[in-house]
């Protein structure tokens, strides 16, 4: 235990010394960086004459006078009181730390603060709009607004016009032109139209397809409402059962579904309620009128030659 | 045009616009002035935004936007004057309408400016969700220009200097908030604006979800999280 003594006191003091040295090498470091000797007078002179200084420069407020040589520049930290020597001063931007030695940067690079503001106190804020001494700052000179806002006008007014004004066959305007696929609500009642001819409703997520012109008048639907949409956008949906008009005229007791523009006889009642239709269906038209469609493959197929109404 | 010449003087010399609200010089004249420049922006703005949907639509939203904003104001206007008047300040209602008006004015005059660049986007995009966002957009971005005039004009008018101002901001601040719940719900009634395609027509929409919801779909469908049926 007593041998043991003496060696672990010579490490500490070896510790010790090393600690020292490596302050002083650090301080030996920093001191020339700081403040040489020449530049140091170069700076006091210059704090003198009240000209701008570097953060690193000694501050002006240690030298009220500007006659009288500052003996020591003295930190404004220490002279404001509220943080310890070793700490920053408040002023400083630039400059890192600094040691209590060091003038304290009160002169910022930047120059906003004048040299004779002791440090540490806010400088007097101007009064703000609606604050007592506050007076509007003075009046711009007039550009014509107003002016240029009627034309402005005007040209809105134009272009909307312009936007709404129908220019194909379809009456679609300019602001509706483009196809609005990805922008369609998608709904019950849809109606949607793909690259061919075929037209369909949507309804339960399933396209239902409008098989006639005729379907499509007395179902009530019209041109406008048709969006047309890629065949990308049509496949994402299943396939549902077609929408057909039932025809038949009052001297005849034949049914016919109409289909691309041609009547299908409907051979008879079994056959009309195995296609799923119901009487609720068929719509009554002149005889005439279905006489000069032409007729297509009759229901079932083998049924023979369809009769004319 | 004699009208419009009252926007000059709100974007170039506020304070002095403020300041003669204050001392009550010509507020009669300032209001029609303001009243009719506003509602002629808005019509426009309204007008275009109708304008991606159908003719009538964009008569239809011509009409409602002078109306959104112009019941917004009635709708909380008192609000802010009898708050104010609790707290210190020694304006009467009509120089608080004034100064709401200033801020309606000033957003419907930005709004206009946004006009090219919403027909731009009619133009050359078919999203309707994100037409839709946009216009949220601009519309936020103009109506926070706007409150931000009034705030500067109720310090103004309301002699900030004086004992309760502090808590007159506070107000203020709390104002701007219900201001723009109001105004989203009452966008939301007299909706559509746009006008959904596939849609057929409406002058008014049913009332269901609310805005908040709405604009929520829009920017998952934009993001293409779902599709909002």
């Amino acid at each position: 235990m007593t041998e043991q003594k003496p060696t672990s006191n010579a490490k500490v003091d070896q510790i010790l010394d090393l600690l020292l040295d490596a302050l002083a090498e650090r301080q030996a470091a920093r001191r020339p960086a700081a403040t040489p000797p020449v530049a140091q007078s170069v700076a006091q002179s210059g704090a003198q004459s009240g000209g701008l200084r570097h953060a690193s420069e000694p501050a002006p407020v240690a030298q009220p006078s500007g006659s009288r040589p500052a003996p020591e520049p003295a930190p404004v930290a220490q002279s404001s009181g509220s943080c310890p020597a070793s700490e920053p001063a408040p002023g400083a931007q630039s400059g890192g730390l600094r040691l209590a030695s060091e003038p304290a940067p009160v002169a910022q690079s930047s120059g906003v603060r004048p040299a004779q503001q002791p440090a540490g106190k806010p400088p007097a804020a101007e009064p703000r709009p609606g604050d007592p001494g506050w007076t509007p700052p003075a009046r711009q000179p007039s550009i014509q607004l107003d002016r240029t806002l009627g034309r402005l006008i005007v040209l809105i007014l134009a272009l909307i016009v312009l936007m709404n004004i129908p220019v194909t066959r379809y009456g679609v305007s300019l602001a509706r032109i483009l196809p609005d696929a990805t922008s369609i609500i998608i709904r019950d009642g849809l109606v949607l139209k793909g690259e061919g001819d075929q037209v369909y409703v949507l309804e339960d997520n399933k396209l239902r397809w409008i098989s006639s012109l005729e379907a499509f008048d007395l179902l009530g639907y019209r041109w406008s409402e048709v969006h047309e949409v890629d065949a990308a956008f049509l496949a994402q949906f299943e396939q549902g059962a077609p929408l057909h008009i039932l025809l038949k005229c009052a001297e005849s007791p034949h049914i016919y579904r109409i289909e691309e523009g041609k009547k299908r006889w409907i051979k008879d009642i079994a056959t009309f309620e195995a296609e799923g239709h119901v009487w609720e269906d068929v719509r009554l038209t002149s005889c005439a009128y279905l006489r000069t469609l032409p007729d297509g493959v009759p229901i079932p197929a083998d049924a023979g030659t369809p009769p004319q109404p | 045009m004699k009208d419009l010449a009252v926007i000059e003087t709100i974007l170039r010399n506020r304070y002095h616009f403020f300041a003669e609200i204050k001392d009550g010089q010509g507020l009669g004249a300032k209001m029609r002035a303001m009243l009719i420049s506003s509602v002629i922006f808005l019509a426009l703005y309204g007008a275009v935004l109708g304008s991606s949907h159908s003719l009538w639509q964009s008569l239809s939203s011509a009409a409602k936007l002078p109306l959104l904003f112009l019941a917004t104001l009635v709708i909380s206007s008192p609000t802010l004057y009898f708050f104010n008047v609790l707290f210190g300040s020694n304006q009467s209602l009509t120089q608080n309408f004034c100064l709401i008006l200033t801020a309606i004015t000033v957003t419907s005059v930005l709004l206009l400016s946004f006009a090219p660049i919403t027909l731009f986007f009619l133009l050359t995009t078919a999203n309707y969700q994100f037409f839709k966002l946009l216009n949220v957009m601009i519309f936020a971005i103009t109506g926070g220009v706007g409150v931000v005039f009034l705030s500067q004009g109720m310090r103004v008018v309301s002699a900030a200097g004086k004992e309760g101002a502090r808590a007159r901001g506070s107000v203020m601040r709390l104002w701007i908030l219900v201001y723009g719940f109001v105004g989203s719900q009452m966008a939301w009634t007299l909706r559509p604006f746009v006008g959904a395609p596939g849609l057929p027509f409406e002058l008014f929409r049913q009332l269901g979800g609310n805005f908040y919801a709405n604009i929520f779909a829009s920017i998952g469908e934009v993001l293409g999280f779902f599709v909002v049926k």
